[in-house]
């Protein structure tokens, strides 16, 4: 389904050139539950812009169900953008002057269905993502969970085979996460393709495939069980501590993140993404404690 | 494609709303743009109507004869003209020989005016004209007299007047005052009868009937010691169908009168209409160009506020670009903003002027005339106002590429 040749990303020229994918190859298959993981600026995010037509290579050979993506105008990659790719977000992306309901059926709006089919197509999506009393909700109104339920909704909203989702449970918690990793398992069972991206070794336990990248290569690769945590995984939960770009640049160590009040400072001054991931180098670093 | 562009207006009439005081000065230009134009439109149709009602009210082959040189028609010289009536010399008594003796005349009116101040009445009637004319003066304009009798044309040297309809309204409390009495020059006059409205129309040379006093031709020369001054003769041919022969010929006597000199005017009636028209064609052009450089200011202005609501919007144009929006979609989205911005701009000027209109109505003599076909006009203007400044931000919005725009937040 997925298959790419040698892709490489480059942001920026000159000096300030960035390599974030440097040949990478992969191919993925139809029905495979894919878990990336790897270390801030990696390159995750940037390969899974590209498998999901945001973004373009700079070089190499990107076939999406057959078809020559590189080759597409912009008009043909919005299409396959609104049919074939679901895209979830960390932070949700729901436009924030809609109602929840309105957020879900937009893409269908780029379809030319009128607004009846539309929102009674939306509306099934969200009872069947279990949001039917939050309907008419702003997405400010929402808890992160249900954002991001709603966000998925909206991503599978044209039944699309491909669901791409960069970092999904980054900015939730733990319930939060579960409920989310649970949707995307459902949406997996019923023979779509998914693709996430995760800081949480936890969550491979959800996927079929875990891919490791570092420094915009694929360094690692393999087949998992369905509900275990990936062996990989395992060893860089309990062994490497998980330090963050944030924790590397304050040269503080992941260790003294476990201090709650060194946390809660961090937390204060950061984004919500970096608070996510301060969370969870705080949860990994207590492990290592424990050990 | 529909519902498409349905979803379009409704979310481009949100976020009108949403910005209600920045909407509304965005739209300034455009709401001055439409209220200029579609009043001065409105105001010429109702002259030119008003003109035609004369015209037809007058009876077209009525001829005018004036003093002062004929000026080209369609230049500033006709204002000129207009201010200067009393300037340009006058008609003589000669002149009004000349003109009865033409072959093809059935009858001449002269008009004389009288200097000098109106006393008397309950009311002091302020400026009003005082004309000096014939008894044939209400039937060469076909003019009703609604109350008393007309001149006695046995006794020319009467003290009688005649009283234009809005005369009689603001120097007397009798609805009907017939008989009362009042000073000219300090001679005691009585009123003999009430003329009907006259149809008048706004910027013409007339002077304004309704607006007048009359009084016989003879009573005027012995009044102001033979001083008044002949600023019209109205000439009614025999027959109609000749005007041309008809001017030439009364061009012709009157010069030999006057010893050849050409200082006078002979027009048919709708050619000293015209007059008016041309004065109206000369403040529509003015108007219009203060209509066109407010529309381009506002067009301006909704293109700045669009830029300013495009990069504001940039992460919103990424997520709908993600979910999978074309770019000609969100090019759309945006046109139809500026659209529905600018006609906002259009609806508001549009009546505005209408307002305008009933003002105008009702304190001054206009009679504006808003037409659907000004009304679709301006809509249709104002839009494409909308259109042609709103794609420029719009193309920037809709060829952003999504992950560039999703990074902004
Ligand atoms: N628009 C951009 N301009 C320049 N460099 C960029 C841009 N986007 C990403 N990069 C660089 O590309 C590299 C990969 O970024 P990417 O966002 O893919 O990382 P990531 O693996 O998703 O990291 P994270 O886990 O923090 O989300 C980084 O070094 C980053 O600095
Ligand atoms: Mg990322």
């Amino acid at each position: 389904m997925i298959d790419l040749q040698d892709v490489s990303k480059l942001y920026g020229f000159g000096d300030a050139t960035t390599l974030a994918l440097d040949e990478v190859s992969l191919k993925i298959k139809e029905g495979e539950f894919v878990a990336i993981m790897g270390p801030s600026g990696c390159g995750k995010s940037t390969l899974m812009n590209i498998i999901g037509l945001l973004d373009r290579p700079t070089h190499g050979k990107y076939m999406l169900n057959g078809r020559h993506i590189s080759r597409l105008n912009q008009n043909q990659a919005a299409k396959i953008r609104r049919d074939s790719v679901g895209f979830i977000f960390q932070s949700f992306n729901l436009l924030p002057k809609m109602t929840v309901l309105d957020n879900v059926a937009l893409p269908l709006t780029y379809k030319g269905m009128t607004t009846a089919r539309r929102l009674k197509t939306a509306s099934n999506m969200l009872e069947r993502v279990g949001m039917q009393q939050r309907e008419s909700f702003l997405p400010s109104q929402l808890s992160g969970g249900q954002a991001q339920c709603a966000a998925i909704a909206r991503a599978l909203i044209n039944n699309p085979k491909l669901i791409i989702a960069d970092e999904p449970t980054g900015n939730l918690d733990s319930a939060g996460s579960r409920l989310v990793m649970e949707l995307l398992s459902e949406v997996h069972k019923m023979g779509n393709t998914v693709l996430f991206v995760t800081h949480n070794p936890e969550l491979t336990r959800y996927a079929t495939r875990v891919v490791y990248m570092h420094d915009g290569t694929i360094i690692h690769d393999e087949k998992t069980k369905l509900g275990e945590v990936s062996p990989t995984a395992r060893r860089l939960m309990y062994s490497v501590p998980v330090t963050t770009e944030d924790d590397d640049m304050a040269g503080v160590s992941a260790l003294m993140t476990a201090l709650p009040v060194k946390t809660s400072l961090n937390s204060k001054r950061k984004t919500g993404r970096s608070l996510g991931r301060a969370k969870k180098s705080k949860r990994t670093s207590n492990k290592d404690v424990i050990l | 494609m529909k519902t498409l562009a349905y979803g379009h207006i409704k979310t481009a009439i949100g976020s009108v709303r949403a910005n209600k005081s920045r909407s509304f000065l965005t739209m300034l230009g455009i709401v001055v743009g439409v209220v200029s134009v579609v009043s001065i439109i409105s105001i010429g149709e109702g002259v030119k109507s008003q003109i035609r009602s004369q015209i037809n009210h007058y009876g077209r082959d009525l001829i005018t004869v004036r003093p002062g040189a004929e000026t080209a028609h369609g230049t500033f010289t006709d204002i000129k003209s207009l201010v200067n009536i009393n300037h340009a010399g006058s008609l003589t008594s000669r002149d009004l020989l000349a003109v009865e003796h033409t072959q093809g005349v059935a009858y001449s009116v002269p008009l004389v005016i009288v200097g000098g101040s109106v006393n008397g009445g309950d009311h002091s009637p302020g400026s009003i004209t005082v004309i000096g004319t014939t008894n044939r003066f209400a039937s060469a304009l076909n003019q009703k007299i609604s109350f008393g009798a007309n001149f006695d044309p046995a006794n020319n040297a009467a003290p009688t007047a005649i009283l234009g309809s809005r005369v009689a309204e603001r120097m007397f409390d009798d609805p009907v005052p017939l008989g009362r009495s009042f000073t000219i020059r300090g001679e005691q006059f009585y009123v003999a009868g009430i003329f009907d409205d006259f149809a008048t129309a706004p910027f013409s040379a007339d002077v304004d009937f309704n607006n007048a006093v009359f009084i016989p031709y003879d009573t005027a020369q012995s009044i102001s010691d033979n001083g008044a001054s002949m600023y019209e003769i109205l000439v009614e041919p025999r027959t109609s169908n000749h005007d041309d022969e008809m001017v030439n010929a009364l061009t012709r006597n009157i010069a030999k009168a006057r010893g050849g000199q050409h200082d006078f005017t002979v027009l048919t009636h709708a050619e000293s209409a015209s007059v008016t028209n041309d004065i109206l064609s000369l403040l529509t052009a003015l108007i219009g160009g203060v209509a066109a450089v407010s529309l381009l200011v506002g067009g301006i202005g909704i293109m700045n506020i669009m830029l300013v609501s495009v990069t504001e919007r940039m992460h919103e144009i990424g997520i709908r670009k993600a979910v999978g929006a074309t770019n000609r979609q969100i090019l759309m989205q945006f046109v139809t903003e500026a659209a529905v911005l600018s006609l906002a701009g259009g609806i508001l000027g549009i009546i505005l002027a209408i307002i305008i209109d009933v003002i105008l109505r009702l304190s001054t003599d206009l009679q504006p005339v808003t037409s659907w076909q000004i009304v679709l006009l301006a809509l249709f203007v104002s839009m494409l106002v909308g259109v042609l400044f709103g794609s420029a931000p719009a193309l920037k919005a809709a060829r952003k590429d999504p992950i560039n725009a999703l990074r902004n937040e």
